[in-house]
């Protein structure tokens, strides 16, 4: 915490935690839950577009942890402090969502005599997204900063290029 | 390689090479490509894609 861009929301029962700097833009949140995660609506969480349980699978399937969620009854009191708007989500069949187009996760062959390979994954109108082991060596022949994960521009025009800044989304880049 | 899988390499106002241990999958979960060197297209520009077909050299791509 810390960073002033850091945001929460509460529908009262849990609090969605964004932290903006571990966002790479997979896109993850928004093609499964629009109702919830528009990132062309402000605030771009609205707490109330889907039952609790719905919200917090989908934030527990961000790979970077740019959103996070916790039980309102497990907040510090910082977070309480900082909550800044409650209302109460109500149950309403007609805005439980169904999936939009997730892509189905690969089978992963676990292979003990073999490494993994880097999963290297094609967002439909997005970025590329990896995980796993892996270097990258940027246009200058140096090696840029290991990590984890990561999300490599595809639409041309993003400002921390290779890496994806969610520009793809301004600039209607399709596939 | 030594530890690492995957090796990316970015061209300048290019496309991105992958090589070494990697599959490429698609929005549609099916895997692509899991042999390299592969180049993507990082210009948004190719009618390949996610490959890149050459394009970035008409339409001025610049990192």
């Amino acid at each position: 915490m810390g960073d002033p861009r850091n945001r929460q929301y509460t529908n009262g029962e849990i609090t969605v935690f964004w932290i903006p700097s571990k966002c790479i833009h997979a896109t993850t949140c928004f093609r499964e839950l629009i109702e919830v995660f528009n990132p062309g609506r402000r605030p771009w969480v609205n707490m109330e577009g889907a039952p609790t349980r719905r919200i917090s699978e989908v934030v527990n399937k961000c790979p970077t942890q740019a959103i996070i969620w916790k039980h309102n009854s497990d907040l510090t009191s910082e977070e309480l402090a900082a909550q800044r708007h409650v209302t109460k989500y109500e149950e309403n069949p007609e805005t439980i969502t169904e999936n939009i187009e997730q892509p189905e996760k690969p089978e992963i062959v676990e292979n003990s005599t073999r490494i993994k390979p880097t999963n290297i994954r094609i967002m439909k109108d997005g970025p590329i997204v990896v995980e796993g082991k892996f270097k990258v060596i940027g246009a200058d022949n140096r090696e840029l900063k290991p990590t984890q994960m990561t999300s490599f521009c595809r639409c041309g025009d993003s400002r921390s290029m290779p890496y994806c800044d969610g520009t793809h989304r301004k600039v209607g880049f399709t596939d | 390689m030594d530890d690492n899988n995957a090796l990316f390499k970015v061209f300048a106002n290019g496309p991105l090479e992958v090589s070494g241990n990697f599959r490429v999958v698609n929005s549609a979960g099916k895997i692509i490509v899991n042999e390299g060197p592969v180049y993507l297209c990082r210009c948004g520009g190719s009618s390949n894609k996610p490959f890149c077909d050459g394009t970035h050299k008409s339409n001025g791509f610049p990192d």
